[in-house]
């Protein structure tokens, strides 16, 4: 699994691993998928853009999770796959999907991407 | 690190390092003990390095990890030096909890709790993506919301005066700037009005089991047996925006400022920056959407309450008083011996005006200000009043709440072979919820006991314990 939720008492804490920085980003799409929706499927129907921004790999991936996160309160869009220019999901459909819970913020506290030869690595820490 | 001891209920952590000042902690041992290499010491001696801090930095005894600042922190600055951070007033910006009292006694209500807990449920929406399909508001509405607060809502209709002066700064901060505040932070907050959202949020109807202080509990109306009803909610999607927006130009600032940090999440910009002020007037109209949130959904608990016991009733429910958790405010304190303006950061605490202060409602003077301290769903909740000893001695300030004692995945662990809403409906005690993962996460014994942390600000003289509140229903998101 890429994603792996790790001990945190207050908020939840999510370490991410991948062979590349987009690969980061989907990992980090799913953990957010469970928070939000659990288990429940969800199919890549409809894509939303979001514009890739910060000045370095941790800052890009907390505002592209953040926009997610964003996309997810304000239009009910269930993120799936990351693409080139922003996100493939689907509206949240109450029939197949249960909303978990809600997530306030994707924050700074914490946030690191690493990369070395096994690949990139990241903690993420999502307020709830 | 070094913690010395000063009294029973009193811990110092020394100025060392880059501390600007001590760190003082409220606590006695056994929460003490519980601390032993939690990082949220640490997190408080880090916000002693702030520029500008004046007084020591503050714990309360329900302190734990937060965002930069811990949780249950007091932090005072000086107007003209200080620093102002999002960090310390956090993503929940005026989290706060409101309490009801009703003419009516549990005896009267039990034969028809269920049907209550049943309306409340279906009046105030909780949950993921909860929204009002009554009350759909406009921009220009909604900078009306933020930028008036809980008088918005009873000038609409949803209570009257009186409750206006029962919420701290009478539901409205008058430094609100609604432009400060993001297009997507509204966007969040556009349909969110008047719901509890989900976490550690709720509506709890419980009764007044226990009196401290038989003279101020009848002066709030909370006789043996009275029937209540808890709010403990915030600012929703668009507070959590605010202060998301506001880091990234904190982070900024902090660089721009030249100021030097323990920790990066604890950026700030000088209180009259441009910077600096921007987040002030968007911090207080989000804490303005909060007032209002509660001031409605308080109204539409007593429209529940009315359904069921008559308008009568539901008219005689008067709010006792509302409290913010999350919260940076402007006030005067004595520091040696002179009046002095500092910008108080409370995360996770609770102001605790004493009796005799300008701010209070006449009606509070003799007695000081109402504070509220919820506990976990199962066990217990209090009713305190600010006393003198918390004005000097914590910029009018005590604790919040019990405190997560277990994380969310380990309660959930615990919860997982059980029946969590069956195990509280025995002992007397209704759940209604969206999300049975809500329940597991928020089962009692993921909390400290707030016996224990109320008891620590009681004998400590920061608080002065007035009634006990025992649960008997709640609407969990």
């Amino acid at each position: 699994m890429p994603y792996r939720f790790l001990p945190h008492t207050a908020d939840v804490a999510v370490e991410l691993t991948a062979s590349s920085e987009p690969g980061l980003y989907q990992a980090g799409l799913d953990a957010l998928r469970e928070l939000l929706v659990g288990t429940s499927p969800a199919v890549p129907a409809e894509e939303r853009p979001i514009e890739r921004r910060g000045a370095d790999a941790t800052e890009r991936l907390i505002h592209f999770l953040g926009d997610a996160l964003y996309l997810y309160d304000t239009e009910r869009f269930v993120p799936v796959r990351v693409s080139p220019s922003g996100i493939y999901g689907q509206r949240f459909d109450p029939a197949r999907h249960a909303a978990v819970r809600e997530v306030k913020a994707v924050t700074h506290h914490g946030a690191r991407v690493e990369v070395d030869d096994a690949g990139y690595r990241a903690t993420i820490i999502f307020d709830v | 690190m070094i913690i010395e001891r000063i009294d029973s209920y009193r811990w110092r952590v020394p100025k060392h390092g880059g501390m600007r000042t001590e760190a003082l902690i409220f606590a006695d041992e056994g929460l003490m003990r519980d601390l032993a290499g939690d990082a949220a010491v640490q997190q408080l001696a880090n916000v002693a390095h702030l520029p500008g801090i004046v007084g020591p930095a503050i714990a309360m005894p329900d302190i734990h990890w937060g965002y930069g600042f811990p949780i249950g922190g007091v932090a005072a600055f000086d107007e003209e030096s200080g620093v102002v951070s999002p960090g310390g007033v956090g993503y929940d910006i005026n989290c706060g909890v409101r309490l009801l009292a009703t003419p009516i006694k549990i005896q009267d209500a039990r034969p028809r709790l269920a049907e209550l807990m049943d309306r409340l449920y279906g009046a105030i929406p909780s949950g993921v993506g909860a929204a009002r399909s009554d009350l759909r508001l406009d921009v220009r509405e909604l900078n009306r919301v933020l930028q008036h607060g809980a008088r918005w809502a009873v000038e609409r209709g949803y209570g009257d005066d009186a409750d206006l002066e029962a919420i701290e700064a009478n539901g409205a901060l008058a430094d609100a700037e609604p432009d400060c505040v993001s297009t997507r932070a509204k966007e969040r907050g556009r349909d969110q009005l008047g719901t509890v959202g989900s976490g550690n949020h709720f509506v709890e109807v419980g009764y007044v089991a226990e009196l401290y202080d038989d003279r101020v509990a009848d002066r709030l109306g909370l006789g043996p047996g009275t029937v209540t009803v808890f709010i403990h909610s915030g600012s929703r999607g668009l507070g959590y925006q605010v202060c998301d927006d506001y880091l990234d130009t904190m982070i900024e600032a902090t660089a721009k400022y030249g100021i030097t940090l323990p920790d990066r999440q604890l950026c700030c910009a000088p209180i009259g920056s441009p910077e600096g002020r921007r987040y002030w007037g968007a911090m207080n109209a989000a804490a303005n959407y909060a007032f209002a949130n509660r001031q409605l959904m308080a109204h539409h608990a007593r429209r529940a309450i009315a359904t069921l016991f008559g308008e009568q009733t539901a008219e005689r429910t008067r709010l006792v008083y509302d409290v913010c958790h999350n919260i940076a405010k402007h006030e005067t304190h004595e520091l040696a011996g002179r009046p002095r303006r500092v910008c108080v950061h409370r995360k996770g605490a609770t102001r605790a005006f004493p009796p005799g202060h300008l701010e209070l409602a006449p009606r509070f003077r003799d007695i000081g200000q109402p504070v509220l301290i919820p506990g976990d769903m199962g066990r217990y909740s209090y009713v305190l009043v600010g006393t003198e000893r918390a004005f000097t001695e914590t910029f009018g300030s005590t604790c919040h709440g019990a405190g997560r004692r277990l994380s969310r995945h380990k309660a959930k662990e615990l919860a997982r072979s059980r029946n969590v809403v069956k195990e509280l409906e025995a002992r007397g005690i209704l759940v209604r919820a969206a999300s049975r993962a809500t329940v597991d996460e928020e089962i009692p014994e993921a909390y400290k006991d707030v016996a224990t942390v109320v008891d620590v600000v009681d004998a400590a003289g920061i608080g002065r314990k007035v009634a006990q509140i025992k649960p008997v229903g709640v609407v969990k998101g």
